[in-house]
């Protein structure tokens, strides 16, 4: 019984994609109007009001693009919504600005060195908006005919007959393009463009053709003309790369050999050198245009010395972006050296910093948060079990109550309930410890532990000798 | 004739390779802006067999070849891995494939009757147009030769033919650019050629 049979795991699901559920995607912006006064409840955000209207005017400075090289700190006691803050610029930014988000851990690697993970974030950060030529299929949808395979699984095979008013062609669709179209919902009579490098296809409206038939067909539906000429054209598209891709493109061995050499790894500054030359001669020329954008380093207490002087210097290029930072240390060691500083960050870095800080929330702040936090993961709360949980919030942590949303939603379904009532967090409260009560358990039964005959020797544990 | 010169010209300063494989001279020029020209040639005949253009992208990325003469050889694997969409293999396949005194285009699995088909010549655009009465195949293309020598179009060199399920469209060379194809094979055949197979190594 246990283990399930071959067909129950080759199972096709045809739903569409599931969004999961992170700790921010319930932040849409940074809740601010337009004469940036913050509102209460906004975009997900909750209180903060200082740092949020701090953070919008920082929006006003990426968004006007002129200034290079500014680096912000977002510092703060852990849980008081600085990555969320963060969620927020990016969200607010759009799409068409690059924000790259790492955690300060991420840049020691064995495979490059720390200045070349910083530079490639760094490169990643730049947006060029440039115009290039891409090959397009554009035309009327004549017949999609998809085909499952009698068995249920394995590939699916697809063809698409489009039409101008000139010509007709038979596509053979692949996997992608078949779960693309589906996506997109494309039936016959529908006018779509392909692009024919990236697989995109855009629905630019029914065919008049079609305009009789009244079925089925809300009132925006947009009519337009069935395309003239060739299926396949030429078409000069704006988009925007980053540096960092350009670089890669530049830089990869061609052809097999690639295969070999991999294409990770470090990026030789003579190539960068030959981008940032080209990239100068594109904007004398019109042809480019470049949009700085937003660098993001959490936890970036965990950057060591040579990292911060190698951003004091980066940051004085005019081809940097917008840096900010965040950390939830006070004064501590820098790390790779014996020194004390604020923040964990270097004396001369700080100086160069604005620094936003993020205070602890009130107990109706928490109270809105985790309702916000229970509409995003479809959980019904009644009133009663909303307060206790505020209550655990704001005697435990704001993380901890929010993990036991999830889990008093799961025993509430258990038990075939409409909503978390008070029974439920309490039931989860008791299986679940939070890090004080954890820390307690441990105390009171450290001798049962493993090597808790070893005593810690270290100034810092002193108290735990002492209670035991 | 200034045309003709500029190209004779810009062939004459391109880097360029040539190699003797399988009855065929295969020429491979690299022009000052990294762009790549292809040819090859039969050794008998002096035709033209393929020619191929590789084009670097705005951003510095190599494009795959273009054929302008022949057609490439049919990879599967490649092209199921590049390309999630792809024109089925029954819809019309269009190549060209010259002769000596003419250039010629050849537009198979066109399973329709003859009369289905015209060919016209837009002389303001210099290219020539591809319609089927039914409706179902439209190209319109320029012919890239006459283009760089700066050379009009007439349309009494046109004709075109229906057989077998073939469209043939032939358009005759005009005599001056017959002489500039001998004027470059000429050039050509005078650069040495390394010979496949007899490669030296010499294994110290």
């Amino acid at each position: 019984m246990t283990t399930p049979s071959v067909s129950d795991i080759k199972e096709v699901r045809e739903i569409t994609r599931m969004e999961r559920i992170g700790a921010h995607s319930h932040i849409r912006g940074l809740g601010i109007d337009d004469s940036l006064e913050p509102r209460q409840v906004s975009q997900g955000m909750v209180g903060q009001k200082k740092a949020r209207r701090a953070a919008g005017l920082i929006l006003e400075m990426i968004k006007e693009g002129k200034i290079a090289g500014r680096a912000v700190l977002i510092a703060g006691q852990p849980g008081t919504g600085k990555t969320a803050i963060a969620m927020g610029m990016a969200q607010a930014l759009g799409q068409d600005t690059p924000f790259t988000s790492i955690a300060g851990s991420e840049i020691f690697s064995l495979e490059m060195s720390k200045t070349e993970a910083l530079t490639q974030a760094f490169r990643r950060s730049i947006g060029i908006r440039i115009k290039e030529e891409t090959e397009i299929i554009e035309g009327e949808v004549v017949e999609i005919q998809i085909d499952r395979p009698a068995s249920g699984t394995g590939a699916k095979v697809g063809k698409l007959t489009l039409k101008t008013t000139e010509m007709e062609t038979v596509y053979d669709l692949g996997q992608k393009m078949i779960e693309s179209l589906t996506q997109e919902k494309v039936q016959a009579g529908d006018i779509i463009t392909i692009d024919k490098a990236t697989g995109r296809i855009t629905r630019l409206g029914r065919s008049f053709t079609r305009a009789r038939d009244y079925d089925a067909m809300g009132p925006q539906t947009k009519f337009v003309q069935c395309p003239e000429g060739e299926l396949q054209k030429r078409k000069e598209v704006v988009h925007t790369v980053t540096l960092h891709e350009i670089d890669v493109i530049n830089s990869r061995t061609q052809g097999f050999l690639a295969l070999f050499s991999g294409d990770t790894g470090e990026i030789k500054s003579e190539v960068r050198d030959q981008i940032n030359a080209k990239v100068a001669e594109w904007r004398e020329e019109g042809k480019a245009e470049i949009v700085p954008g937003v660098l993001f380093i959490d936890e970036v207490h965990m950057l060591d010395i040579e990292c911060f002087s190698f951003l004091n210097r980066a940051l004085e290029s005019d081809m940097a972006p917008v840096f900010i930072m965040a950390t939830n240390r006070g004064i501590t060691r820098i790390r790779g050296t014996n020194y004390q500083s604020p923040h964990g960050i270097p004396i001369d870095l700080l100086d160069r910093l604005l620094i936003i800080s993020t205070t602890p929330y009130e107990e109706n702040e928490i109270r809105q948060i985790l309702k916000i936090r229970c509409e995003e993961e479809d959980v019904e709360m009644s009133d009663e079990a909303l307060t206790v949980l505020t209550k655990i919030g704001k005697e435990t942590s704001l993380r901890y109550s929010i993990q036991l949303i999830t889990t008093a939603n799961l025993a509430s379904k258990k038990r075939k309930g409409t909503e978390v009532s008070i029974d439920d967090i309490k039931r989860v409260y008791t299986l679940f410890l939070d890090e004080a009560r954890s820390s307690e358990f441990l105390k009171e039964y450290e001798q049962n532990f493993l090597f808790s005959e070893i005593t810690p020797t270290a100034a810092g544990t002193e108290k735990m000798t002492v209670d035991s | 004739m200034t045309g003709i010169e500029n190209w004779i010209e810009k062939l004459k300063k391109a880097e360029k390779t040539c190699l003797l494989q399988d009855g065929r001279r295969k020429i491979h020029y690299t022009f000052p802006d990294k762009t790549e020209l292809a040819e090859e040639y039969n050794v008998q005949t002096g035709e033209l067999l393929i020619r191929k253009w590789r084009k670097k992208s705005t951003l510095g990325a190599t494009l795959p070849w273009e054929f302008e003469v022949g057609q490439a050889m049919e990879n599967p694997i490649q092209g199921s891995e590049t390309c999630d969409i792809r024109e089925n293999s029954n819809n019309p396949i269009f190549t060209r494939q010259d002769t000596i005194s003419s250039f010629q285009w050849r537009i198979r699995n066109m399973f329709y009757s003859s009369d289905n088909y015209f060919v016209e010549l837009d002389e303001q655009q210099r290219s020539l147009i591809v319609k089927t009465k039914n409706k179902k195949y439209y190209k319109k293309f320029t012919i890239p030769d006459m283009e760089r020598i700066g050379m009009g179009l007439n349309s009494k060199s046109l004709s075109y033919s229906h057989a077998n399920n073939t469209l043939i469209i032939t358009y005759m060379k005009p005599s001056e650019f017959i002489n500039m194809e001998k004027l470059i094979s000429a050039e050509l055949s005078k650069t040495k050629a390394s010979k496949d197979g007899d490669v030296e190594c010499n294994p110290s």
